[in-house]
């Protein structure tokens, strides 16, 4: 497959795979620590959603589903199948742990991410794509527009049920 | 496709789990965290035990150690590991976040 359109469908894959699983395990709902609260009222500061906010400091102070689906793809590229999606798991795991965060996100994104990198490997997208890809997915949440990244997370959260009740 | 397994592999990374889980009813950890589990830090069976069970039999099996007998120690292992070492080393938090309910 064409490497630009590989990298494209990674990346999909790869931003569905974690807002979808972050989402799930209620990110989006509260603040794990300070710094996530700090975060989310930042970016509710600037026009932004407290939900969405929320879900963005998640994912900075501790490694959810977005640090599992890109370690999980660098296992997978460095160790291969399922053996680097298991150590990723493992990994995750304890730097949730480490960041007084239960893990399920984490180790639930290394997982799944690696069952999509073996079923995408069938249709000739490689374990790098999916690196790239992620790198991708997590700039258009931490990197061009906190704010509208937000809404559109906090939409995500409305309709998934995970909804923040703090205000 | 990059999928490097053998059945011998499959059968360890299944004993392993299996052997995690048998242990870890006998050292009596808890089947499943308390609702709602997703902000539940208890130590069970289903999570993390089989994870951690998963991830050091990888790591055992891509070291060199292989074989069924491997993977039915190391998941023993994960399961006391579980059971007397995690809360110890990774201790749930303690502190509340301000505005928390």
């Amino acid at each position: 497959m064409n490497e630009i359109i590989g990298i494209i469908i990674a990346a999909v894959l790869s931003w569905a795979n974690f807002v979808l699983i972050d989402t799930w395990m209620g990110l989006p709902e509260k603040p794990g620590v300070k710094g996530a609260d700090v975060i989310g009222r930042g970016v509710k500061k600037r026009g932004g959603d407290l939900s969405g906010g929320f879900f963005q400091g998640n994912i900075v102070c501790s490694p959810d589903a977005s640090a599992g689906t890109i370690l999980g793809a660098i296992s997978c590229y460095t160790i291969g199948i399922p053996a680097g999606g298991f150590i990723a798991a493992l990994l995750v795991f304890i730097g949730n742990r480490l960041c007084a965060d239960p893990g399920y996100a984490g180790t639930s994104g290394a997982l799944s991410i690696m069952v999509i990198i073996a079923l995408a490997s069938f249709i000739g997208i490689p374990p790098e794509q999916f690196i790239v890809g992620m790198l991708l997915a997590i700039v258009t949440i931490q990197g061009i527009d906190h704010p509208r990244a937000s809404r559109l997370l906090g939409k995500i959260a409305k309709r998934m049920g995970r909804y923040t009740e703090l205000t | 496709m990059i999928i490097h397994v053998n059945i011998v592999t499959v059968l360890s990374y299944i004993l392993a789990v299996l052997s995690a889980i048998i242990v870890g009813f006998i050292v009596k950890l808890p089947l499943l965290p308390e609702r709602p589990i997703r902000y539940s830090f208890t130590i069970s069976i289903i999570f993390p035990t089989t994870v951690i069970a998963l991830g050091l039999s990888a790591m055992v099996f891509e070291l060199g150690w292989g074989g069924i007998m491997v993977g039915v120690i190391t998941g023993i292992l994960s399961a006391l590991i579980s059971k007397y070492l995690l809360e110890k080393i990774l201790p749930e938090p303690t502190e509340p976040v301000e505005g928390e309910s």
